[in-house]
């Protein structure tokens, strides 16, 4: 039979400083998902910022017509390591770690089920972003070709820089990475929960990061492939996608879309489990719904994977298919609409509470319905040929995954800090963050609307001087800016309450679920002993013997 | 315990979407090369598929392997992990030589669409298949120094596993270059 | 020919149709232990539904013209009324009908997850097989033994996830599994119809329009070979993964409203240890 050995040194401490006691060296052997969840965490607010800055030169770039602040090779750059920054090192990575730190303890386990793997999944995406930045130090410049790297522009004729190669090196490593923890999540969820903590009853973000991970261990390996065949390409001059030489640039596009529509909901479903933790604990309700949130994140994992076409609608598949794929994306919106139900009906009638984490919920449901409102607009096939390629796309989505992913990040920072950490984020400089991120972000995006309705194309380096064109850009770098204070401003309420933040004590918000049943920060066991799971509120069942939210464990 | 198995099932449904969209490559061109080496042209699928025939019997192999630790017979089980990586390394040394001839033909990996795909879509299961071997080496030390007490091992199970969803592959990855082109 | 006319008068009553819905008739009656409930109206309305897409101007249109409308016959027959027809079976029957020697085995072993999803996915591969495709077309014993075919593995298919009596089930997550891997397979073959080509499945490229509406289809509602394919393709793809999909929720919304199986096994006491990530070594 098996015998175990001790996963954890004994002087690991889950502590974000590395200053503490024993260095370096032991956070770079940890694996302790602790202290993973909390390296993903670090090293994806280091990418938040570098991502950040390339949006702002962008910005600056922009702010009036005929800028020659950055050179158009320079642009190219910067626009492509911008989306791939943000979508594969910050968001990714980001619910990856929190789900990596919060897991274990949420179904009351003791580390994943994998732990070694779990460190090499982060070490592969560690080292995968470094590839890719490297590349700014070489002679050919960082890639230039858009996060999607479409072929042929991707290939050799016309990039002759190795930028994509790269990128897709890059890339490649960190999508492996990303499979593993997949892996490692399901193997979690599945094995590793306490008794009476059943699927019925395991929390909803627990539930999202399962459908995520599923996707994540399905979906991945299309993009594997195809990097793979984007590297036989550039490296062995095989012809896969380059069309003078019999191969197929729409084939790119297909296993490109094929993993990047799926990987759309990869970034945002972690984020519906985010706001499923947040709202009911400041609303003092339970979740409105739970069985239905849980089933439409099924049903978007599985819709995800049918509806990629609908990035292609100007490239020429026909009618009949561009009809089929139209509807089939506009479908998506019921089970999401399901979800924004149940959030405003937890709401209702609730005791709000409107903490940082709340506020920034309660804005996430609301950028998040202007993102998916687009969406569903730009389904419409008569709809996006007018608007494709223009800034309402890049309204449309950083409305979904700023407006939505991030702004969720941002409440699941405040709400988890304190677990993490042990003391609480400032509320003063919370609010100041709050406001201004909306106030920027909204000032940022939403008049990029009307710039696309206008004609304003995307991932161009400067514009003609047409009517409003260079005043309504010049307000949209003024609240890129104020969004740029903002991050600032969240940077500093982290450095200052990391050491002056009022403790915070196991269980600050009064929440129910199992990681607050411990100390802030967890010890390296997470749990001396988990509390019995009778419900799917364990702490509330704890605190309430008498009216359990499952009338048959009274009994018990 | 049960979670080293579930994990490399889902490994392995991982790994089949990887190969699955290496076969959709393949098929998406297989139409569509109207000069150059085609599979019809260029392959031989006698030899072929009796070197294959060494990676499919090494499936009952394994499974052999698999049966004497249960048994806890640990002398066959030496024997059927030794016999495993001897049928894996023919079908190596046969895919050796089928690359060789046809790069002594000029056909490369960059001569046309079927030289590309061919030799991607054999070259990750010849990968695929290395990594195997290597597995099975370590396996096969670790029980020379006797480290497999049986009944059970998650070690031997998850690896012939493995080894089970590579041979399946290459059934799949047979059919479709070989039989597709000669039947 | 007009198309209400062509609708009115292209109507087929096959014998080997009805006597086919006859038998399934027959057979349910022969449960040991059916009655007429809520339940017979289902399997009832399958069988109607059956007849429909058989005898209807619809299977004209599949076999003379429209490879779309032979696919929009193709997912009613294998995914959408086979689930009608074992929906309609009562638990009791059922369970009955299993206690029987051999024929109660062979469905015990058909409806393990492995042969049935392979008999599913399966029918839908091998019968669009173009070359197969193009001889069922011209061969009126095939083409009978396909359409059974199709019934038969649907009911095979559903099986492990709607089997009328409850230990056949799968639990939901593996059956959500089961739904979308067989999803999987539908949506690669809807692909690879749909951006093949035109004239994958030559029979529809001239058809010999026995009814003279062909002018009509190509002309006036402008589906030409490519576009009846492409249809065909996504109807496929698109719909009927929807139906997988529609069923997988089913399995869940079914897996909610059940009793929490474990409530009573809950350890009484302060807590547990919490479990370890594993390391092993044999």
């Amino acid at each position: 039979m098996s015998s175990r050995i001790p996963l954890v040194p004994e002087n690991a401490v889950p502590l974000p400083s590395l200053k503490a006691n024993n260095g370096l060296l032991s956070w770079v052997s940890s694996i302790d998902h602790k202290q993973i969840g909390i390296m993903y965490l670090i090293i994806t607010l280091i990418y938040f910022l570098l991502g950040g800055l390339e949006a702002l030169l962008i910005r600056v770039q922009l702010a009036h017509p005929g800028n020659d602040f950055l050179t158009p090779e320079l642009y190219n750059q910067l626009f492509t390591m911008h989306g791939t920054t943000m979508i594969f090192f910050v968001v990714m990575p980001f619910l990856i770690g929190v789900g990596v730190y919060l897991l274990p303890l949420m179904i009351g386990a003791r580390d994943m089920a994998f732990p070694r793997l779990n460190a090499l999944s982060f070490w592969l995406f560690f080292f995968g972003g470094i590839l890719l930045y490297y590349s700014f130090f070489t002679q050919s410049g960082a890639p230039d070709v858009g996060w999607f790297a479409y072929a042929p522009l991707s290939e050799k004729p016309f990039s002759l820089n190795k930028g994509p190669t790269y990128w897709a090196l890059g890339l490649l490593a960190s999508g492996i990475g990303s499979v593993a923890s997949g892996l490692n999540n399901v193997v979690t969820i599945l094995t590793m929960r306490t008794p009476g903590m059943t699927m019925r009853r395991i929390p909803l973000f627990v539930w999202m990061m399962l459908v995520t991970s599923l996707l994540l261990v399905f979906v991945i390996p299309i993009i594997t492939a195809a990097f793979a065949m984007m590297l036989l390409d550039s490296i062995l001059g095989a012809t896969f996608f380059t069309p003078a030489h019999g191969g197929s640039a729409i084939l790119w596009q297909h296993f490109f879309w094929g993993f990047g529509h799926p990987e759309v909901y990869i970034l945002i479903l972690p984020a519906f489990g985010i706001i499923s933790e947040v709202i009911p604990v400041f609303s003092r309700k339970p979740i409105y719904g739970y069985e239905f949130v849980a089933a439409s994140t099924v049903a978007i994992g599985l819709l995800s994977l049918g509806v990629w076409a609908h990035h292609m609608f100007a490239v020429g598949l026909g009618n009949a298919a561009n009809a089929y794929f139209s509807l089939a994306s506009m479908l998506i919106a019921i089970p999401t609409g399901v979800k924004v139900l149940n959030w405003v009906a937890t709401m209702w009638g609730g005791r709000i509470n409107f903490a940082t984490p709340m506020l920034f919920g309660t804005a996430f449901i609301i950028e998040f319905v202007v993102g998916g409102l687009t969406g569903v607009a730009i389904a419409s096939v008569p709809i996006d040929w007018v608007v494709t390629d223009s800034y309402f796309i890049v309204a449309h989505f950083h409305y979904a995954i700023f407006g939505g992913s991030v702004f969720a990040i941002f409440a699941g920072v405040y709400y988890w800090f304190p677990k993490f950490t042990g003391r609480m984020l400032s509320e003063t400089l919370g609010k100041w963050h709050f406001w201004l991120t909306v106030i920027g972000f909204n000032m940022t995006f939403f008049i990029q609307h009307f710039l696309g309705v206008m004609g304003m194309p995307r991932r161009t380096y400067t514009y003609y001087d047409m009517p409003y064109w260079g005043s309504m850009n010049l307000i949209s770098t003024i609240g890129a800016m104020i969004l740029g204070l903002s991050v600032l401003i969240f940077v500093w309420n982290i450095l200052v309450s990391l050491r002056h933040g009022r403790p915070a004590g196991d269980n600050p918000w009064n929440a129910w679920t199992l990681e607050w049943a411990t100390t802030s920060p967890p010890a390296v066991e997470n749990f001396e002993l988990v509390p019995p799971v009778r419900g799917r509120r364990p702490l509330w069942d704890l605190a309430h013997p008498d009216m359990p939210d499952e009338p048959g464990a009274k009994t018990v | 315990m049960a979670n080293n198995r579930m994990l490399v099932g889902f490994f392995i449904a991982s790994e089949s979407i990887f190969f699955l969209m290496l076969i959709l490559a393949y098929v998406n061109f297989h139409g569509s090369v109207t000069d150059g080496p085609t599979a019809v042209n260029s392959l031989n699928p006698v030899v072929t598929g009796i070197f294959s025939l060494f990676l499919f019997a090494s499936s009952f192999t394994i499974w052999l392997a698999g049966k004497s630790l249960r048994n806890k017979n640990h002398f066959m089980l030496k024997v059927w992990i030794l016999a495993t990586i001897v049928l894996g390394a023919v079908f190596i040394f046969g895919q050796g030589l089928e690359w060789s001839g046809l790069l002594d033909k000029n056909i490369t990996i960059s001569r046309n669409v079927f030289g590309t795909t061919f030799f991607t879509l054999t070259g990750f299961h010849g990968f695929h298949v290395c990594v195997g071997l290597i597995m099975l080496s370590l396996l096969l030390g670790l029980a020379l120094a006797g480290d497999f007490k049986g009944p059970k091992s998650d070690a031997v199970e998850c690896i012939s596993l493995y080894w089970h969803f590579v041979d399946g592959v290459w059934v799949v990855v047979f059919s479709v270059i070989y039989l597709w082109a000669f039947l | 020919m007009s198309v209400l006319h062509f609708l009115g008068t292209a109507w087929s009553f096959e014998p080997w149709a009805v006597i086919f819905a006859l038998a399934l008739i027959a057979s349910y009656a022969a449960l040991p232990g059916s009655r007429l409930n809520g339940k017979s109206l289902l399997f009832a309305s399958g069988i109607f539904l059956m007849v429909l897409a058989l005898v209807s101007p619809l299977d004209y249109l599949g076999r003379n013209y429209l490879f779309s409308a032979h696919m929009v016959q193709h997912i009613l027959l294998l995914l959408v009324i086979p689930l009608m027809l074992l929906s309609g079976i009562p638990e009791k029957a059922a369970e009955k009908a299993l206690a029987l020697p051999i024929a109660g085995g062979v469905m015990k072993f058909l409806g393990n997850p492995i042969p049935a999803w392979l008999l599913g996915v399966g029918s839908m591969w091998v019968w669009h097989m173009p070359s197969l495709h193009d001889t069922v077309m011209k061969n009126e014993n095939l083409y009978i033994a396909q359409q059974i075919s199709f019934v038969l593995t649907g009911v095979i298919f559903w099986w492990p996830v709607f089997a009328p009596v409850k230990s056949g089930r799968l639990a939901p997550l593996a059956a959500t599994l089961y739904l979308a891997s067989a999803c999987l397979g539908c949506t690669i073959l809807g692909m690879l119809i749909t951006f093949a080509g035109a004239g994958l499945y030559p029979a529809y490229a001239n058809p010999a329009d026995p009814a003279g509406i062909l002018s009509y289809i190509r002309n006036d509602l402008c589906i030409t070979p490519g576009v009846d394919q492409q249809i065909g393709g996504l109807t496929m793809w698109v719909p009927g993964c929807l139906i997988y999909l529609a069923a997988s929720m089913v399995t869940i919304a079914r897996w909610y409203a059940s009793p929490e199986p474990d409530t009573v096994n809950i350890p009484a006491g302060e807590g547990s240890i919490a479990k370890a990530g594993s390391y092993v070594r044999d």
